[in-house]
């Protein structure tokens, strides 16, 4: 999924959406919220929270299932295998970035981004 | 994945051939700093935790408080020369109330904590309050069966107390098992146990046993979640990123 250590998943990494995956990853496996729930865990408006959901849906990261509580629509949102994986990674590359580097020596993103290339240009340069 | 590859971390990288204006109007899609991040995410799992949570010490707590003073009320009443006066018919109305006012604060506080929550966890909090709805409607309908075979005050007193117990302690036992609590399980073996004593002591110090052993065992199950609680919101010394839940 995500190539470098410092490649933060966009489709969380926003204030709203990253709140959206917390809710729905810190329920048990296989639990979802009714959407008025969530949208009173989150202090969202509806259709703000439509709009993230939707592209989180689109992503494969959330499930939404439409189905009736009497004869009253009533949608649940949860969080899918690939949302909760997602989720991880963001976290674990999170805490990555957010420890401090035991060496203080150790080259850092800047310089190896600008060593890397070298490693696979020689071989075409000579000429 | 539909994320766009050319768009990473936030660190606002226009996609060369998208519009400059960033694509969701919204405020919040401003980059975030990280450290800013790791506290967002920790606050919300903590809000989602405290209002999705059904808390032990509350359910232990007004069950505790109900068999303390409604089985010493009981035997009160039960022994011939108590410390204290009390009529038995003062003793069963306090024992029910008490009985009545714990339900009501399970009832209120499950639904409070679980609504709007689905699932498959929620359709297992369902069938185990099912469980519990019926064996208590049972041990309702089993008083009134007594009471129309003119069993003596005595006998309905032993029955009602052995088996209502006996299902506390095994329904508790089960929860354990099912949620995986250890500490639920081994009340609810504690509860059973107690239970087995009690039915030996026989009437009417039974019901002194069932008040500080089983009543006492309830509220210190309250208070073991308590420190158990308190030990898991210190913070971890080392990093003060959130966990991701499993």
């Amino acid at each position: 999924m995500a190539g470098t250590p410092g490649d933060l998943d966009p489709l969380i990494h926003t204030q709203a959406r990253l709140r959206i995956m917390t809710t729905l990853t810190a329920l048990p496996d296989g639990s979802r919220l009714t959407f008025p729930r969530l949208q009173a865990l989150l202090d969202a408006t509806a259709g703000n929270l439509s709009t993230h959901l939707r592209k989180l849906e689109d992503a494969g990261y959330v499930e939404t299932i439409k189905g009736h509580q009497g004869r009253v629509p009533s949608t649940q949102v949860g969080a899918t295998r690939a949302g909760r994986s997602a989720f991880e990674n963001y976290m674990t590359q999170l805490r990555a970035l957010l420890t401090p580097p035991q060496d203080l020596t150790s080259p850092d993103d800047g310089t190896a981004a600008t060593t890397a290339p070298a490693t696979t240009t020689p071989a075409q340069e000579p000429r | 994945m539909t994320a766009d590859p050319t768009r990473s971390t936030g660190r606002t990288t226009p996609a060369p051939d998208g519009p400059t204006l960033p694509d969701d109007a919204l405020a919040d899609d401003e980059p975030l700093d990280l450290a800013q991040v790791a506290a967002l995410v920790a606050a919300q799992q903590d809000r989602v935790r405290a209002a999705t949570d059904v808390d032990g010490r509350v359910l232990y707590g007004a069950w505790g408080v109900a068999w303390v003073i409604g089985f010493l009320a009981m035997w009160l009443a039960a022994v011939d020369d108590p410390p204290v006066q009390m009529p038995q018919i003062a003793a069963g109305l306090i024992f029910f109330g008490l009985l009545v006012s714990a339900g009501v604060v399970t009832a209120v506080h499950i639904a409070r904590r679980t609504a709007g929550v689905r699932g498959t966890s929620a359709t297992q909090g369902e069938m185990y309050g099912w469980a519990w709805m019926l064996s208590f409607t049972g041990v309702g309908v089993l008083a009134f069966a007594l009471g129309r075979l003119d069993a003596s005050p005595e006998v309905v007193s032993t029955v009602m107390t052995v088996t209502s117990s006996l299902i506390v302690g095994a329904l508790y036992m089960v929860g354990g098992a099912v949620w995986g609590d250890r500490a639920g399980f081994r009340l609810g073996a504690w509860i059973s146990s107690v239970t087995v004593v009690a039915a030996v002591v026989g009437q009417p110090h039974m019901l002194l046993v069932m008040a500080f052993a089983g009543g006492g065992g309830m509220l210190l199950g309250a208070a073991a979640e308590h420190v158990q609680r308190r030990r898991r919101e210190v913070p971890p010394t080392q990093g003060d990123t959130p966990t991701v839940a499993r």
